[in-house]
Formats: C-alpha cells, structure tokens, sequence
C-alpha cells in the first residue's frame, strides 16, 4: 500500500529523472514494480517512472552489446541479438525469471539494482564480465558488474540510477559453449541456486578459458575462480569437470532460509556447475 | 445409465456464463454507500496476556468509526468450527480476548474510511503484552511445566486443560493384541505429516451491515452459512432471526471457509460504526490468520499372516489444532475411521491425543484427517507387500473392504459422539485398481530394470476411502415452486463453494421433474430465502443437499401430475414427464406443456404449485480411489518428478462426469503439493516464514503431471441417482503413492511430508553408506 | 489526498480515472466498476488480476495506475464481442475448466493474448501461459485442454457459437 506517496513522475529524459531522484529523500525508481510492490517501501514518497524515459534499447556499440535499463526480461526473451549471444545464456535465464506476466514488465536494470542474491540475470551478467553505465547527477560512469553489486547496501543513499548494461562481446568460435542451469523447488521460483558458464577449447578439447558463475549461494552472484583456473589448460573430461565442480562448491557461501539447508545449496552448486560444464562441453563439439 | 436426460450430461455450469464475462459475482463485487474498512491487530507474540490496550488515540484519527478490544465486546465461549449444534469442537475461543494465543490472534480490530486509515488506527492502538512461555512443539506441549494455553475457566469442552489436550479418542473394535499375537509378522512405524494451507485464490472476506429493519446482513465468502448465522448471533447476543448471511460465488473454500471466521468481527464493527464494514483478509493474513490442515505424528503398527491377510492394525496419534479446538477431535476421528476400516482386520484401535499449541489454527481440510491417515497406512502397506513377496494390487485386492462388508469401527468413531456402523452398498475398488493399474503401465512398469543414469523411475500406489455426509448429522432441505413459463425455482441452503453445485442440484431438479436444464433457476445458500442446509463439507452436498432436492422435486412432480391427471383426463399413474411437458404413456398420445400447465395452475385453478423437502442418511457410503503414480528420482539432486498420476473413482453415479473429473483433478493437485512441496513454516517464536505464494509453494501448471482420470461408477442406493461422492477422497491418494513409487525406483522409504528433495537426498545417502 | 488524472483505453472506451499517485491499477478498475479483475494475492503471485496493457498480459497489482497513462487496457470484461462470447469463453465453458470462477478472468485474459500471438500453441506454451495463474480448483488441465481446443477449432475454421451475454 503506497498512500503516503505524494506525486508520481514519469520524465522522458535521465536528466529529468536524476534531478528528480535528488529531490527528495523519499525519491524511488520504478520501472516494473515487480520488486518494489512487492517490497512495500514504506518509505516512498515520490515515484518516478523511468519506463518512457528511452532506457528500453539492445544494441551494439562497438564490440559491446548494450542494453538500456528499463528493458524486460520478454525482450530479452524474444530479442534475436540476445539469444545469438553466448550461446542465449541471458535470454534463458530471462526466461526462468518468473511467469510471463512477471516477465513482460521486470526490467534488467531493477533485476540487477535490488541486487538479490538470486537475481537470475546477474548470474550470465557475471559470468560475461559485464558492467553497469551508472548515472548521478555528476555524470555517468562504468562500474563492474560486482563491484556494483558489492556497493549495493549502500545503494539506496546514493541518488544514482542503472541506465545500461554493457557486455563485451565474448569469444566466439564453433568451440564454444554456454550454459544457464537453474533449480527452483518447482517450475517457477527464485533461484535455489543458479549457474552460467561458459568456455573454449582448442582443437585437443584443452580449455583456453572458462567462466563460472553462481548466484543465490551467497551474498551476491559470485564468480567460481579457482574452478575457472583449475580447468584453464587441461583437457575437458569428466574427471576435469568433477574437480572443478568440487572447487565451485568450495567458493560459496549459501544461506539456510525456508526454501533450502545451506548444505544443500552446497552440494547443488557443485551439481549444478557439472551439468552445466557438460553441457557446454556438448555445446562446444565436445561431449564428454 | 439408460434413459437419463439431464444427470450424467456434461452441461453447461448454471453459473458458468457469469464466471467466464467478470460478471459481479463474488463477496467484493459489490460497492455499499459508506462502507468501511476494517482491519484485524494480529498479536505479534504467540502466547501472551494484554497487560494494557489503549485505544483513545486510534479512535481519535479522522476517519475511524470503530475500535474493538476485549472491553467492548461480550464474552461468549464458542467454537468457530461450521459444524451442527451443539458443535463437537471445543467452546474455547472468544470475539475479542485478553489473552493471545498464537501469533495472529486477535488483539483488537477497527473499522475506517479507508484501508489506509485503518491501518494507520491500529498502529495507534497501544497494548502492553505480558510475554508467556510459548508451547510450540506438539511433542512438549503435555510434558510437565508446559504453559497451559486455555487457562481461562469459562471454556467448555476441552478434555483436559491443564496438560493442553483438547481431544482424546480411544476407540477400536476386537482385541489388537490378540490379534498380534496371531500374526506372523508385525510392522511397526512412525509417520509425520506437516501443515498445509487451502490457499483459496480468493482469501477470507465479509462485508455486514444493518439493514433499514435494523437486522445484521452477512455478505460472506463461507461453505456454512447457516451454522454462521448461528454462531454470530450467538457471539452477539442478537435473536437468529435478526440475522441474515448471504453466500455470494465463492473462490474455493476446500475446508478453510467451513469456519465462522471474519463474520462475527465484521458484524460487530457493523453494529459498532453502524456502518457496513468490509473484512478481507491479505494473502499473508490468509496464510496464517485463518485455518491449515492438522499437523500429525502417527504410530502406525500392523499385524499380518504371511499369506499377507492383515489381522490387526494399531494407529496412535498425536496432532495439534493449534491454538483453538477447531475441528480437533473430528478430523482426528477420521484419520481413524476412514482409514483403518479401508481393511477388513478384525481388530483396530485407534488411539489419539490432539493438543494445543501456541501456533496457527487447524481446522476442516479437504480429506478431513485421511490425507494424513493414508499416508501412514498405504506407506506401511506398501512396505508390508514388499516384505512379504507380494504385489501391492495383490494385497489390497485381499485385504480391502467388499460390498456387502459391514464397518464396525465407524460405530465407534463418529463425528464426536457414537457414530453408527456401516454398511457398504456399492464398491467399485476392485475395478479401480484394475483400470488404474493399467492406466499407470503398473505391470511392465514394475518388471522393468532402471538402466545406469541419474534418473530413476518407479510407479507406487494407494487405496483411499471417505465418506459421503456424516451420517445422522448432515442434513438437507430444499423448496420449488413452478413459474408460468414452466420453469421452477429452486430454493436450497446448500453451499456451492466452485465445485458446480448448484448445476448438480438443478441436475437432479431436473430430471426428477422432466424439464430441460434451463428450466430450473437456483437460489442457493441464503439464509433469509433458502431453507436450512448444513453447509458445504464432508462430501455431502450431491448426495444429502441433492437427496433433498430430489424429494422436493419428487413431491412437486406429483402435483404436476395431480393437475395434469385432471388436464388430460388421465389418471396420474399413466402420466410421464419430459422435455418440459406431461404426456400419457398409453396409446392415445395426449400431452401439455409444464408452461400451459403453470398458466392454468396460476390463473385458473389459483393454485401456486410448490413443495419442499428435508433429507438425510443414516449411513455414510464411501467413495473409494485407487491412485498410481509414477515418479522419476533425479538421484543427484533428490528431486523427484512425478510422471503421471492416475486416478480411478468410484463415486457412485456421476451425475456430472466434467465437473466430477474436475473435483479429480484439482484434489489430486492439491495432493501433489501436500505430498511433495506445501509447508507452512514457523520460526522459533512461532511467527509464520513462509507466508506468501513465492515461498509456499504449490504446484503451478507447468507442475502437473499427466493427469488420467477414471470414473467407476456403480449404483448407490442411499444416493440421488446412485450417487455418492468425490469432492475429497482423490486427495488421499498421490502422498502414499508418490512414497511409494520412490521406493520402488531407488529403494528409500520416506516417512515425512512434504517429501523434500534434500530428505530424498539424505535417505539415498544413508542407504548408500549402509551398503 | 492530491489526485492525478490518468487517460487510457479500458476495453475500447476512452477513460479518464482520478487517481492517487501510489495507487495500482488493480484497485482503481475495482474501484472504477471492473469487477472481473480480481484481488488475490497483491503480489503479482496468482494472476488473477491479470489484464492485456497494450496487448501484453501483466498483474495489475504490480503496476502503478499512472503507468497505465496512454495505454490500451484490456480486462475480462472486454473479452467478449458485444453479445456474442470469445471462442475461449466458450471454450472454457464447454470443457469444464471453470470452477469457482476466481482464477478464469486472469486466465481468459491471458489465453486471448497467447492465441493472438500464436494461433497453434504447443501444450508445453500453452502451459508456460497457465504457469502465471494459480487455480485451486482444477488442477489445471481443463483449462489447458479448453485453449489447445480453440486452437484446433481455428486451424480448423471452426463455426463460432453464439450466447447471450449477461449484462
């Protein structure tokens, strides 16, 4: 219930909406309230509504892809630049974020600016070392992706806003592969734990880099490091994959709450990061 | 069956076109002139005293009409359970108390000009609680020291207070420890079963008002709302006649709306601001603040000869109602007298302490005590056959009940008090574990090897049983009378809460008095215009609501055929009705229409032709099910995924097979929840975690597994028509099943509900390292 | 309480709401005489407030009505063609998909909109669609069954049936 709410805005320009936001100290952003409805801020006094304010784009800027902050998760979804890229990891886990009609209003700006540890879509974000184009009323700045979301506690004080997702295009060639594995207690929930990866090997099946990410096991989406260096070099087979997904489960940190035990989370993150190197595996002409 | 035009045909719903266009139907679509909000202060501590309640600076903010607290209302001990006078439930809760007992419970409730303003009231409403000691586990909530939840003196019915028991049955038939003693091989195991919540997509509301003669109206969501006027006049303390309760179209009920639980609050707020009030409650307030299922920990032992004919069965349980008795010693009945009976042992006992604690309030849930009763005694079946060599189907078909068998233990067992033993007088079991059995690939299925991977399949499955109205209790009434058009009005008290009762009704109207579906209009379920009806619960509307309706009809039609006998000049014995007119049936092929009839009836002989008619049983016949299931075990990850399910019914005639399936197909999904992913969650303090549909999670269409559904229909005599019913019993069946069928693809029991993937996981492993 | 004015389309009908600025869509159709959009869960869970915002099925619960400025809204009560019934609705009818009722506004609303898009859905998306809506009552499969058969009776050029439509 927002009845203290005062005035609703909906600028057509960032500038506007940065002013705006700087007004007042019960300013909020909302795009598509799948959040903060849901939320209830009490705490709200002025609206703004940044969905007309020309942040919903995908495009490329040189070698980026760049996607505005007020697009959806159905655009995501249904955009064919998305699905070619890296193999559709971000327009699978766009689809997983909830029903369609969650989907046709959440934007990517709000998935990633709330920051929840499960998150779908930061997860690939991660995993595609993309950054985050940040607008105050100083000028705009590129952050990355985690150090982004590492700052996110802070966020509400700082008057700034998302406007852009960038990320860099990934290497591409017939041996490569990406995958996006979710596990929800059901068809549609929030994450138990969610992971993307991505990888290329040379013609010996050799790994010449490998991208882990895993979300909802920690306090932000994390990238599997030690996984990724222990594969970088050695031949993909299953023993490789065992291992590295041994290590992932060693880099993270779950939580216990109603919906899993933290030790689940645990042994599903190392479940999980195996499915999903085999299935880049068979995606990168590789099946192990 | 031959010659039927109306019952067993798919038509239409008579409510169908108003549900499909948005039409103002339901509790909320209605806008009164001056209606309030009002909003109930849940005690935020699961067990306390109020010490002080301040209300002046919430009465004092614009816009609030009314604050309510313990001081202002009076004192009625009463039950809140929509059962019949004088209810079998504990008289142990109050209006408005000093004293909180759950987290939720009560502590005042206002009445303001809009949502905003009444949530605002009761932030302003000051109370100071003296914090108690908080039973939260059944399993301490006797042990000595324990807080004594209902300490107050002026409660009745409780067995014993001082130890929080607010039920006790101990009952059985033969002699079970004889009967172990004869057998040849005793099983013995625990069970537990956790809280579900009905999760209506429309959650608890009612709007009341006085009208302009002063009487208090109840606008209600509501499966009983003649036990409701009851009640709230009672609790109010004004004559039942003062009291109207009108049942809109309900958004599911399946239990949770078989309770007086806004009405008696609203009406007061009404009577208080003298103003109508509307009470709904959020999803979160729905979750918790309402009613769940019984949660129940089962001993269940069994004693059998190795040629698998069970001697003996001996159930022992302890439940919890929560907070208040609601419901208490009557679902935990049914977990011993539907489901032990489901065999033909000549010795049961039935042994059941239901306890108090400081947690959401159980009450009435579709199976009514059997979900949790059939989990325990198909599980322990299962594990029986397997022991001894056996085909499950092989030792159901020997030891299940039989036409012609007579239950002895439902004599011992009624609703509260002596029941009455039954006979059963139509049983379609045989052929539903046969047709179910096929439909699931039982046979193959069981022969074939798992193959190297991570997933495995295996098929399980269970016998369930209910009842079809409780016997000698529910009861029934309904009134036509005839318009000039040839249609009648069909006036009946009966609750249809979305399963399609009303079009049953007309169903059985209809093809009682020869006229064509569209020529009954129905009124249901209002208590100034619709004769007594107990409500919709206990599977009883088709066969005691409809039993009624079929004799107002039968005594109608006589006075039908009494006019058209002078009409035609024929005497009423050579008369038939159909297709909306009376013909004889000798040679010369005279007729009239039921509206050249009516017109006669109304204009010549000034006669309004009209009757009505009450009806109930003394027996109970029950349905029977036979439920398949075939799961696949991701043995990685624990999850299970359930392949299909099949379920065969015999509910007696369908006398709407669509509507029949679709009582199916919704339970059995209800079921899956209650097997594999619904729990209400409390935290330490008792405060609900899981209080919302993102986190309690029932199954969602992408879910569902492929549903067949088998109608075996056979003749029941006490039944409109032959029919029984089906509304409850398929929800018995997928938890056992599904148990089962996990055993047989990875060979773990599971003996705790919801199965969870991690238990599934944790089972794997042990058995893994026992090996 | 300052109120604004918001300008859309419900249903066809050109329509100005005076709402308040924090106020959701769903509350002002209920309030403005949309019956048929029902409150459930106010979370954006059940869908049963769900309504087309410019074609596009969404939980009116999570929208603010001032974001609904300008567009094109179509709720349960708009489905029908004057007085002749949509083939869903009919098909829901016929195919016992409608139990109480509650959930079957969101659902119609929705199932309209997949069938615009896709004519010929596979079952996999028709359940995808349902997944947004949770029916207590049915278990989901007749209403499944009643979109896939408007499906089947359009590819099959099917003769449209006509009821009264209550007003």
């Amino acid at each position: 219930m927002f009845d203290k709410v005062e005035a609703f805005h909906r600028p057509d320009t960032i500038g506007e909406a940065i002013r705006l936001l700087g007004s007042s100290k019960g300013a909020r952003v909302v795009a598509g309230g799948t959040d903060l409805v849901v939320h209830g801020d009490q705490s709200a006094r002025v609206l703004i509504d940044i969905t007309r304010a020309g942040l919903s784009y995908i495009r490329r800027r040189g070698a980026s892809c760049v996607i505005g902050a007020t697009t959806t998760m159905a655009q995501l979804e249904e955009s064919d630049a998305i699905r070619g890229l890296a193999g559709g990891v971000l327009a699978h886990a766009a689809a997983t974020c909830g029903s369609i009609q969650i989907r046709n209003v959440a934007t990517i700006g709000g998935n990633i600016a709330n920051a929840s540890p499960a998150a779908d879509l930061a997860t690939p974000l991660l995993a595609l070392d993309a950054s985050v184009v940040v607008a105050a009323p100083g000028g705009r700045r590129k952050v990355g992706l985690a150090e982004y979301l590492a700052g996110a506690r802070g966020r509400s004080l700082v008057k700034s806003l998302l406007v852009e997702v960038v990320i860099p295009e990934p290497a591409r060639g017939p041996r490569c592969g990406w995958s996006f594995q979710k596990l929800g207690r059901t068809a549609v929930d929030i994450s138990l734990v969610n992971a993307a990866v991505g990888l290329q090997l040379d013609s010996k099946g050799r790994v010449k880099w490998a991208r882990i990410a895993l979300g909802a096991v920690a306090p932000a989406v994390v990238r599997a490091s030690a996984a990724e260096e222990m594969l970088t070099g050695r031949v993909l087979d299953r023993s490789a994959t065992d291992a590295a997904s041994a290590e992932v489960a060693r880099a993270v940190s779950p939580i216990s709450d109603v919906r899993a035990t933290a030790q689940y989370r645990r042994e599903m993150s190392r479940v999980l990061a195996g499915r999903a190197l085999e299935e880049c595996a068979a995606r990168a002409g590789w099946p192990l | 069956m031959s010659g039927r035009n109306v019952v067993g045909k798919n038509v239409r719903k008579v409510d169908g076109l108003k549900l499909v266009t948005g039409g103002a139907a339901f509790t909320d679509d209605i806008q009164l002139p001056g209606m309030l909000y009002g909003k109930i202060l849940g005690s935020p501590h699961a067990h306390a005293r109020l010490k002080r309640i301040d209300t002046r600076k919430a009465k004092a903010l614009l816009g609030v009409h009314a604050v309510l607290t313990y001081k202002d209302v009076p004192r009625v001990p009463h039950t809140t359970a929509g059962q019949s006078w004088p209810e079998p439930s504990p008289y142990d809760t109050y209006l408005l108390d000093s004293k909180v007992r759950y987290v939720g419970d009560r502590v005042a409730a206002v009445a303001a000009e809009s949502r905003a303003i009444a949530e605002r009231a009761l932030r302003l409403i000051e109370v100071e609680y003296d914090v108690l000691p908080a039973v939260l586990d059944m399993e301490q909530a006797m042990a000595p020291g324990a807080a004594v939840i209902h300490d107050e003196s002026d409660s009745k019915g409780i067995h014993d207070r001082e130890h929080n028991v607010a039920g006790y049955i101990h009952r059985g038939i033969g002699d079970v420890e004889q009967g172990f003693r004869e057998s040849d091989c005793i099983f013995e195991r625990e069970f537990r079963t956790q809280r579900q919540q009905h999760c209506p997509i429309e959650p608890h509301i009612t709007i009341s008002w006085l009208d302009a003669n002063d009487r208090l109206v109840i606008r209600t969501s509501t499966q009983v709302p003649y036990h409701t006027r009851r009640q709230v006049a009672m609790i109010l303390q004004i004559p039942v006649s003062r009291v109207q309760v009108i049942k809109p179209r309900i958004g599911g009920g399946f239990g949770g709306k078989q309770e007086m639980l806004l009405e008696d609050i609203a009406g007061a707020l009404a009577m208080a601001a003298r103003r109508p009030v509307k009470i709904e409650y959020t999803r979160e307030e729905e979750f918790y603040m309402a009613r769940t299922r019984h949660p129940q920990i089962l001993r269940m032992k069994m004693g059998v000869k190795r040629d698998g004919t069970i001697l003996a069965s001996h159930m022992i349980v302890l439940a919890t109602t929560g907070a208040y008795g609601s419901h208490a010693g009557t679902v935990q009945g049914n977990t011993g007298s539907k489901v032990l009976p489901l065999y033909r042992a000549p010795n049961m006992l039935f042994h059941c302490h239901v306890v108090y604690t400081n947690t959401p309030v159980a009450g009435a849930f579709r199976g009514y005590g059997c979900p949790q009763g059939f989990f325990a005694q198909e599980t322990l079946a299962d594990e029986i056959a397997r022991e001894l060599g056996m085909d499950p189907l092989e030792f159901h078909s020997r030891n299940v009940i039989r036409l012609g068998d007579i239950d002895r233990l439902s004599a011992q067992l009624g609703e509260g008090k002596e029941g009455l033993p039954r006979v059963i007088r139509s049983c379609g079991l045989p052929q539903c574990m046969e047709r179910g059995a096929e439909a699931i690939g039982w046979r193959e299925k069981r022969a074939k090897t798992q193959d190297g991977g991570h997933l495995k399949r295996g098929v399980g499955m269970a016998c369930t049983m209910q009842g079809s109205g409780i016997a000698g209790v529910d009861w029934a009434s309904a009134f036509l009378k005839m318009n000039e058009d040839g249609a009648f009005f069909l006036q009946a008290g009966a609750a249809d809460v979305g399963g399609g009762a009303d079009t049953v009704l007309a169903q059985i109207a209809a093809e009682t008095l020869g006229v064509t579906i569209d020529k009954i209009v129905i009124t249901s379920g209002d208590t100034d215009s619709t004769p007594f009806d107990v409500g919709a619960y206990a599977s009883s509307t088709t066969i005691i609501s409809g039993g009624a309706v079929k004799k107002a009809a039968e005594k109608v039609r006589a006075q039908v055929l009494g006019l058209a006998s002078k009409l035609l000049d024929t005497p009423p014995d050579k008369l038939e009705c159909a297709n909306n007119e009376v013909f004889t049936t000798c040679a010369c092929r005279k007729s009239v229409s039921m509206s050249d009839l009516a017109m006669h009836a109304l204009y010549k002989e000034k006669l309004q032709i009209m009757d009505g008619a009450s009806h109930f049983n003394t027996d109970s016949p029950p349905p029977f099910c036979a439920t398949f299931a075939e799961v696949e075990v991701d043995t990685e990850t624990g999850q299970v995924r359930v392949v299909h399910l099949a379920t065969a019914v015999d509910p007696g005639v369908a006398i709407h097979p669509k509507l029949a399936e679709g009582q199916v197909e919704g339970a059995v999904a209800q079921g899956l929840g209650y097997a594999l992913t619904e729990e209400l969650v409390l935290d330490g303090a008792g405060r609900p975690l899981n209080a919302n549909f993102c986190d309690y999670k029932m199954f969602s269409a992408k879910d569902m597994p492929k549903l067949t559904t088998i109608l075996v229909e056979t003749d029941e005599p006490l039944g409109p028509f032959g029919a029984k019913s089906i509304s409850e019993v398929p929800i018995n069946g997928p938890a056992p099943a599904i148990a089962n069928a996990i055993f047989d693809a990875v060979g773990v029991r599971i003996r705790k509900l919801p199965i969870r993937p991690e238990d599934v996981l944790k089972a794997l492993r042990s058995e893994v390292a026992a090996q | 309480m300052k109120t604004m004015e918001v300008r859309l389309k419900v249903n066809g009908e050109g329509k100005q709401f005076a709402v308040a600025p924090g106020e959701v869509l769903l509350d002002v159709l209920r309030r403005e005489g949309y019956f048929g959009v029902k409150r459930g869960c106010e979370k954006g869970e059940c869908g049963a407030c769900t309504v087309l915002v410019n074609g596009r099925p969404v939980n009116s619960c999570l929208m603010f009505a001032a974001q609904a400025e300008g567009a094109e809204v179509l709720t349960i009560e708009g489905v029908a063609h004057g007085d002749v019934l949509d083939p869903v609705q009919e098909a829901f009818l016929d195919s016992g998909a409608v139990q109480c009722g509650f959930c079957t506004s969101g659902m119609i609303v929705s199932a309209r909109a997949l069938l615009d898009r896709r004519p010929d859905p596979t079952e996999e998306e028709v359940r995808e669609v349902m997944a947004g809506h949770f029916c207590r009552c049915t278990g989901y499969l007749k209403p499944v069954e009643a979109v896939l058969a408007v499906a089947r009776k359009t590819k099959r050029g099917g003769r449209k049936q006509t009821a009264r439509v209550a007003r």
